[in-house]
Parts: structure tokens; C-alpha cells; sequence
């Protein structure tokens, strides 16, 4: 950190905050506003003779308020830059820093926020995670029985520079502990609260036990876990060593802590497995190691950068094999606990790559885009015509789309990722989306229900769950009719409402829409676009005296293989039971008022040729 | 040893095809369940883990003949603290039902019932937590007053899990589980009276008591004090509190499980309700209330039972000998506990 804070080109903007992100790759413009020290930059020098000089005394929050610190004061003793700032908050104007100061002359109590506007080229997200509160698991009693500790605190209290310089006390009487019980997976694991695993707790937690075994030879120190990960190099080998230390391990999660009201000595509870009975543990200590959990500003900063967020609220990767350290929104990266719980090494090997990544764009006189995105066609865009309307924005989940009432909708190319949703929710057919517009999908479709429509079945796919997850089902030999014919789009947000009728229009048998699971969306909120959509069809089918049974919507990830056939499958044994005369009477019984609603299709250039029957062009 | 040929995956499709079975397979036995039971402290070789294991992998006759699938109380004491949010009372409920399709039977002692002196109150069937009891007719000589056959409580034995608080609520006495009967809880406080007969009783449930420590205290209570265990503070019947007054104990202390943790879903809401009644009845007789008190225990509560048999032996100290003599209505007897067949009989 302090050689990045060195480097000539590298810019550290500490103590500020990012209040809003414009642009797109290579062009962001980000506004910042740099919260006062009250300490001239240029002038203080780090000596911390100011915070000597300081009377007020304030929860140490670097030290989980373990410690005290001042009114005037640097997080902690590696911070970088290494400049002392006054919390506002607690400073009473006594001025002896001032005096403390002196020549040096760098406490200014003028200072005021600053605000900047940079133009930069990518972003790199590296907010961290914050550890989970054990305060809500009563079992556990944390917060109620004073020597329950989170690990944090642990390391705190066992760390050289920490308040109690290395020294491990019990907060109830600040006695040197001889037992110690650490408790693995507290908040995570546990569909009460996260269902993740954690990561990196049986590491920390395994280090924390053999620092203190080194420090106390006989100290009693038992770990309770239900599995032990150390997956990566050098790991395993550490593991092996704690247990050759003596470290005692409880495979068993523990059920509850009691403590001794006279000794405030605790009592664990735990099924020991490899016995099957039942272990009551006494500990003098107990250290929980607590998850990491998202930042709680995660979601606003997530609509700041128009980031999404994995089912755990980490923030989501573009693809998580292929592109693990981009984020959906191009030229912005992410880098360590902010995607999802991670060791040092794998956040640095993420940061180092996240740093590259960034640089190629910074690199780059122009970028390569898919050349599948969205155009306007200013002409049918009622915006243009000044009526009020900004549907297509509404579905954009990357914000490319500027709807100004008199102009036509605009697109920032370099924005689009080419999902297709604004081309199916615009009203007026006023979208297209390159490579996938609407005469291309019809013409797919009308070749493919040519012949025998009534016994075939369409499936709409999205590209990068449910098509993987037919190719799955392919590539695994899982069987199914072959009475389906699948047609691909980005994302099931591009599965116009319109494609679905011209479908039954032309008689297919059975319509299958399919897309990501919720959370799983390429496209961030593409699915959610197209579920609310899907949702009024079958009502829609039915007013036009088509079975709704014949519509279905289902969300197969890539890796459903067996969904994926299973669906189909039953789809088939659907349409077998019915009957091809009174499918064919409910096309022909449907076809005028479809048609009636197509009408506006048909002046979409390329589509009249597609639609050349008399029913929708009368 | 276990052989894959012989496990059965029929049966864990049958138990997750069960209501309440659903969830069978997201164990990943942690152990949190096994070490929240109380059961086991009464039972050594009941282990729910192993349960959801065993039924997980298939062992179709090691569950379904097992002893273990009836034991669980439905205490629900492990659900919150399970971490892949298992219902595992309906697990259980699941392979019972099983079980009892295919012909099993709950192994142990069930509620019994006195048909003959059986008033057919319903009060029992009101008050079992398990809805094991209904009022149906019965084979019998007397005939009921409406013309048709007698009427008594009836028990599903399948569904008794022993707990008593039937017994506790019987007019006639008529509804009891061996081992608790009114005569034996009587005769246990009763033997426990050593002459002379002051100091204080505490009726204590069976579940209440987690530390080891506190079993201790149990067995060695602090002097002037006596300890009788039941399986649930519901089991006990307002008469046991009397007639231990009545045969000189100065104060009578009823402990139970923390509200929302009773063993037996609400046997201590039950006998809390009725410790106050008592109170209020000793208020009426001129008596202190205090002689009569209720007293919790939570699963976190370490410490708090020998203070509570502290508490109360200083209470029983503080107070003087009833002379019941002076009491009014007072006949002059201790009386001997009714047994079913000194109980008033019913009309039909």
C-alpha cells in the first residue's frame, strides 16, 4: 500500500466517497467527495504528537472498541496516507492539537468537503466485506456472556500491536485465559442467515490457535467445526501441523453456551460425531469465527456502478469460470471479498488481475463491443413525436438508454450488452436489436413450424443458461422427444410477447419460454423483464381461446441437463393427450384477432414480407 | 456392517413423499440437533442425527423397527438452532407415520384409562398436546344417559408420548401413565415427609435441569429442601400442592421449562396458569399465596436452579408453620390422595 501511495502515477483519494459514476468503458466520469481532515495534506507529517496532545477518548473502532483512541487520529498504525484527521463528532475545540502541532501549522478547522470530477477510463471495485454480527444467534450468547468473543476480537487481543500488546485476556476479569474454544461457522452455512460457506474462517481460525499455542504452550485450545477447508496449496500442511500442536478438533457443531454465573467460565455444547455422545466443553474463552458478510452500503454502491448481486449479495461476475473478474458493466472490475468471501492470496491474485484488466482498457485507443446491440429507429420512437413514454429505459439493467420526451430514445452503444429487452417491452416496435431482430426470429420460427406445426414444439432459449442447458442435455445423452425446435436468443427478455402469438398463429403445438434462474441472469435483471411479461400470457391465450396449457415457462440453468430433457419430455406427454383437431380449431378460431394484433409488426421494416398473409396485412 | 445391497432407496423416496419428510436429505449431520436433545439424557441411544442418517441412507428396518422414531417428543427444541432449517420433529412424524402403515407399534407405556370410572369429560383430550385422546364409546355394561353406550376417553397409544398432563386434569383420576400415577407422585412427596415435616418442597420437570451440575443439586438439595421429578410441570395436579402443604411442607415450589420450551409443546403454560390459581385460593384461606410458586428454567439458564432452591428455602424458612387447625373448613385431616376408585363417580 505505501509503495502505491508512492508511485508517481497512482492517486490516493482516502476518507472520500464515490457520490455518483456516469459514462461507460474508457469515458466514466466520477464524481467525489473528499470528506475534511480539518489537516493540511501537504503539511502534516504523521509525528501524532496532535493525538497526544488530545483529551478526548473515543471508542477505538479498528480495535472492535476494544481500545481507546482520540478525537485526532489515524485508523490505524499502517494507514496510508499516514495523516491524522479530527472526528467532528467528539472534537470539543480545545485547539491542542494546534498548539501540539505547532510550526508545523497543518490543523485547519476551515477545511470544508471537497467535491471532484474525474474522467477516468475502467474502475476497479475493491470495498471488502464486513464481518457478521453473532449478536442475533441467542445460543451462542454473544454480546450477553462477556468472554464470547468474535475471532476478530480474538486476533485483536492476541496481536503484538493491538491494545493488550499480544497479551490474551478474558474481558470479564482481564485474566490470562488456560482454555480456549473457537466456533466455526457462526452466521454462515446456516440457512438461518447465510448460506455460504465462508471461506477463509478454518484458516484464520487454525492460525489463531496455533499463535496462541506458541504464546501458551499449555493452553487448551479445541476448534468445533463441521468440515475443515483447506483447499489450496500449503494448507493442508498447515491444518496437519495445529493438530500435531495439540490443538484439540470437535467435529460438531456446537448446539449452545451456557456460562457460570459465579466464573463467567462457558460451557459448550456439542455432538462429538466421531463418538456420536454429546461433549460438554468448559472454556475460559470463546472465540466465534463470525462470516463475511457484503458491505451493508453494497446495494447503494451496486446502483451506483450499476453492479448486480449474487445470491449471497456479493457482487455477481460477468461469467464465473471465463471472466471472474469483470463485472456486468464493462471497464468496471472486481477485486477480492466485494465478489464473494476470499483468503489474501486470492483477493491479491485478483487484485493483480483486476489491474491488468483495467489497464488493457487504459491501453486501448477503441474498444470491441458485441455487435449485437440495440438501435432506435427514430422514425416509430413516439418520444420522437414528443408523447411521454421511456418504457425501453425502464428495462435497460445497464442504464444505456436516454429517453428525452421530443427526441428519440438514445443508446450508448458502448453501454448496450445486447439482452434485447428494450427491443421486446418497446410498445411501438420502434427496436431492433441487431443480428436479432424481429425478422430474423420470425423467419426462424416459420421455418421451423412449417410442416405439421401442430405437433411440434417451440422452445425459446436464452444463451447462456437454458440453450447450455439443452446443449447439456445433448452432450450428456440425457433423451427427449424430438418433436422440439429450439430457437436462441440473448436473453428471455428478448422473447417478445409477439413472437409467442405469431407462434400459435401459426399453429405450433406447444410454446416453451425459457431463461436463467432469477438469480443467475446474465443480463442482471433481464429475467425479471421478461417473468412480469410471461406472467400475462397464458391469461392473454386464453382470452383468444388457446389453451393455456400450451404455454410454458421455465427457468433451466445451463447446468440442467436433465431439466432441460425432463421439461420437454413432459411438454410431449402434454401434447399427446390432446387433441391435433381441436388444436387446429383453436388456431383457426384464434388467427383474426392475433393477426389483429400483429397489424403494427407488419410496418417494422423487413417484417411485411415475413407476414405476407391477407389476415395480417388486410 | 452396512451393505449397499441392502439399503432401500425406496424408503427414503416413501419418507420424503411423507408431509413433513421433505426436507430428509438436506442433513449434513452437524450434530446441533443431537446435542440440543434432552431426550438423550434419558435415553443414551437417542440420537436424532443418527436417525436422519440412518433413514437418509436407506436402513428401511434399522428406523422403522427402532425404538428411537417413537422417543421424539416434538419439543421442537433443536428447529431453531438447525442450520439447514430442518423440521425435525416432522421428519420423525414422517417415518412414525410410516411405521405405523406398516404395522409397528410405539413401544413403552402409553396413557391408560380407567373406562369404568371414566366421566367422558373431555378435559384430557383438551388438554393432551398430541391430540392423542378422543371420547368415543366403549364396551361397557352402563349405558349413558342420552340411550347410548358409555362414553370415555379413548388413547392413541401410536401418539402418547407419556408426558401426564392428562392424569393432571382428570376429574375421576380415572387417565394415567405408569410410573406417574397420582398414587406414585403422591407417595414419592409423601415419603420424602421426614417428621418433623417442615421445610420445602420443589416438584421439578425432568427437562429443565441442563447442567450436569444442576443434577447434582438435584440429588444433594440444600438442607430443609426435598426434590421430586416429573416428566412435565403439567403433570402436576393442584392436589399434590395441597396435600403437600397439607402434610406439613411449608412451601411448595413447581419448576418447569421456559416458556416456548417445554418438552411437551405446553405443559408448563398449563401448570403455571394453575400454581397462580392455587396462590390465589391460599390468599382466600387466609394463607400466604407464596407457598405455592412456579419457576422457570431456560436452556441457557445455568446457575439459576440451585439459586432458585436457595430462594426457596429461605422463603419456607422465613415463613411460619400453617396451623391448619385454625384454617377454616380445616376437618382436622391429612387426606390420604383419592384413588380411582374413592373419586366421585360420574352420572353418565
Amino acid at each position: 500500500m505505501v509503495d502505491a501511495a508512492r508511485h508517481p502515477k497512482v492517486e490516493v483519494l482516502a476518507y472520500s466517497e464515490v457520490e455518483r459514476v456516469d459514462g461507460y468503458i474508457g469515458n466514466f466520469r466520477v464524481d467525489v467527495t473528499k470528506k475534511p481532515r480539518y489537516v493540511l495534506e501537504d503539511r502534516c507529517n504523521g509525528c501524532g504528537e496532535c493525538a497526544q496532545a488530545c483529551p478526548i477518548e473515543v471508542p477505538n473502532g479498528f480495535e472492535l472498541d476494544i481500545a481507546p483512541r482520540k478525537a485526532i487520529d489515524v485508523p490505524h498504525g499502517q494507514a496510508v496516507p499516514l495523516i491524522y484527521a479530527i472526528d467532528m463528532d467528539n472534537c470539543i475545540h480545545c485547539y491542542k492539537c494546534v498548539s501540539a502541532c505547532g510550526k508545523l501549522d497543518a490543523i485547519d478547522f476551515s477545511q470544508e468537503p471537497e467535491t471532484l470530477d474525474l474522467d477516468v477510463g475502467s474502475i476497479v471495485v475493491a470495498t471488502g466485506f464486513e464481518s457478521f454480527d453473532p449478536t442475533v444467534i441467542p445460543e451462542y450468547g454473544y454480546g450477553v456472556y462477556p468472554n464470547v468473543i468474535t475471532a476478530m476480537e480474538l486476533e485483536r487481543l492476541a496481536n503484538s500491536a493491538g491494545p493488550t500488546v499480544g497479551r490474551l485476556v478474558r474481558p470479564s476479569d482481564g485474566a490470562a485465559p488456560k482454555s480456549v474454544a473457537m466456533i466455526q461457522c457462526v452466521g454462515s452455512r446456516d440457512a438461518r442467515y447465510n448460506e455460504y460457506c465462508s471461506g477463509f474462517c478454518c484458516m484464520y481460525t487454525i492460525k489463531n490457535a496455533l499463535l496462541l499455542k506458541q504464546m501458551n504452550h499449555d493452553m487448551d485450545i479445541t476448534i468445533f467445526y463441521m468440515d475443515i477447508r483447506t483447499p489450496a496449496k500449503g494448507y493442508e500442511e498447515f491444518y496437519n501441523r495445529a493438530r500435531e500442536m495439540g490443538i484439540r478438533f470437535v467435529q460438531g457443531r456446537p448446539s449452545q453456551i451456557t456460562e457460570d454465573p459465579v466464573t463467567h467460565n462457558l460451557y459448550i455444547e456439542a455432538e462429538d460425531q466421531a463418538l456420536g455422545e454429546v461433549i460438554e466443553l468448559e472454556a475460559e474463552v470463546v472465540s466465534l469465527s463470525s462470516a463475511a458478510i457484503p458491505r451493508l452500503d453494497s446495494e447503494a454502491l451496486a446502483s451506483t456502478l450499476t453492479l448486480s448481486r449474487s445470491p449471497g449479495g456479493f457482487y455477481m461476475e460477468y461469467h464465473p469460470k471465463l471472466r471472474p473478474v469483470d463485472s456486468p458493466t464493462d471497464g468496471v472490475f472486481l477485486a477480492g471479498a466485494v465478489q464473494g468471501p476470499k483468503d489474501i492470496p486470492a483477493s491479491v491474485a485478483q487484485g493483480s488481475a483486476a489491474a491488468s484488466r483495467a489497464a488493457r482498457v487504459l491501453l486501448s485507443d477503441s474498444w470491441e463491443i458485441e455487435p449485437i446491440v440495440a438501435r432506435v429507429w427514430a422514425d416509430r420512437c413516439v418520444s420522437a413525436q414528443g408523447r411521454k413514454c421511456g418504457v425501453c429505459a425502464n428495462a435497460c439493467p445497464y442504464g444505456a438508454i436516454t429517453v428525452v420526451q421530443g427526441q428519440p430514445a438514445q443508446i450508448t452503444q458502448a453501454k448496450c450488452h445486447g439482452c434485447g429487452g428494450c427491443v421486446a417491452e418497446c410498445p411501438h416496435d420502434a427496436i431492433s436489436q441487431d443480428h436479432f431482430t424481429d425478422a430474423q426470429i420470425v423467419a426462424q420460427l416459420q421455418e421451423l413450424l412449417k410442416d405439421k406445426p401442430e405437433e411440434k414444439i417451440l422452445a425459446f432459449m436464452c444463451h447462456w443458461c437454458s440453450y447450455g442447458g439443452a446443449d447439456n442435455a445433448g452432450t450428456s445423452h440425457f433423451e427427449y422427444p424430438s418433436t422440439s425446435r429450439g430457437i436462441r436468443v440473448m436473453c428471455s427478455a428478448r422473447m417478445d410477447q409477439d413472437f409467442i402469438l405469431e407462434a400459435f398463429r401459426r399453429g405450433a403445438g406447444m410454446v416453451l419460454v425459457s431463461g436463467c434462474h432469477p438469480q443467475d441472469c446474465h443480463y442482471i435483471s433481464g429475467q425479471q423483464v421478461a417473468a412480469k411479461r410471461f406472467d400475462r400470457i397464458p391469461r392473454a391465450l386464453e382470452r383468444m381461446g388457446i389453451n393455456p396449457e400450451r404455454f410454458r415457462v421455465e427457468w433451466i440453468s445451463a447446468a440442467e441437463g436433465e431439466k432441460y430433457a425432463r421439461v420437454i419430455t413432459e411438454m410431449d406427454d402434454k401434447l399427446a393427450t390432446l387433441d391435433k383437431e381441436t388444436l387446429r380449431e383453436e388456431t383457426a378460431k384464434a388467427r383474426p384477432e392475433i393477426a389483429r394484433r400483429l397489424k403494427r409488426w407488419a410496418t417494422v421494416p423487413g417484417m411485411a414480407e415475413m407476414l405476407e398473409e391477407e389476415e395480417v396485412l388486410a | 456392517m452396512i451393505k449397499s445391497q441392502r439399503l432401500d432407496h425406496g424408503f427414503v423416496e416413501e419418507i420424503l413423499a411423507e408431509p413433513g419428510g421433505e426436507h430428509l436429505l438436506t442433513c449434513w449431520s452437524c450434530g446441533t440437533c443431537a446435542a440440543t436433545c434432552l431426550v438423550r439424557r434419558y435415553e443414551p441411544a437417542f440420537n436424532p442425527r443418527l436417525v436422519l442418517r440412518r433413514a437418509g441412507l436407506g436402513m428401511r428396518e434399522a428406523v422403522l423397527s427402532s425404538a428411537e422414531v417413537w422417543q421424539c417428543s416434538a419439543c421442537d427444541a433443536c428447529y431453531p438452532r438447525c442450520p439447514k432449517q430442518i423440521h425435525i420433529s416432522d421428519v420423525m412424524k414422517a417415518i412414525r407415520n410410516i411405521a405405523i402403515r406398516e404395522g409397528y407399534e410405539r413401544p413403552g407405556a402409553a396413557a391408560r384409562v380407567d373406562t369404568e370410572s371414566c366421566i367422558a369429560c373431555g378435559l384430557c383430550a383438551a388438554a393432551c398436546p398430541y391430540e392423542a385422546i378422543h371420547i368415543e364409546e366403549v364396551a361397557s355394561k352402563e349405558v349413558a344417559s342420552n340411550g347410548t353406550g358409555k362414553l370415555a376417553a379413548q388413547v392413541d397409544a401410536n401418539l402418547c408420548m407419556g408426558c401426564g398432563i392428562c392424569n393432571s386434569v382428570c376429574l375421576s383420576s380415572s387417565i394415567s401413565v405408569e410410573g406417574i400415577s397420582d398414587q406414585v407422585v403422591s407417595q414419592d412427596i409423601a415419603a420424602l415427609r421426614r417428621q418433623p415435616a417442615r421445610g420445602a418442597l420443589a416438584i421439578v420437570c425432568n427437562w429443565c435441569l441442563h447442567a450436569t451440575t444442576d443434577w447434582d443439586v438435584a440429588q444433594n438439595p440444600p438442607a430443609g429442601v426435598r426434590v421430586v421429578n416429573v416428566p412435565c410441570s403439567g403433570r402436576v395436579t393442584p392436589t399434590f400442592l395441597t396435600t403437600a402443604l397439607m402434610q406439613g411442607y411449608d412451601a411448595v415450589l413447581v419448576v418447569g421449562c421456559k416458556t416456548d420450551e417445554c418438552h411437551y409443546k405446553h405443559g408448563n403454560a398449563l401448570e403455571q396458569g394453575r400454581a397462580e390459581v392455587v396462590g390465589g385460593l391460599l390468599d382466600l384461606l387466609g394463607l400466604e399465596p407464596e407457598r405455592v410458586q412456579f419457576a422457570w428454567i431456560g436452556a441457557l439458564d445455568r446457575g439459576r436452579f440451585p439459586a432458585l432452591l436457595d430462594k426457596l428455602a429461605a422463603d419456607a424458612n422465613a415463613l411460619a408453620p400453617v396451623h391448619w387447625g385454625d384454617t377454616p373448613g380445616y376437618r382436622g385431616e391429612v387426606p390420604a390422595y383419592p384413588s380411582a376408585a374413592t373419586a366421585p363417580r360420574g352420572e353418565g
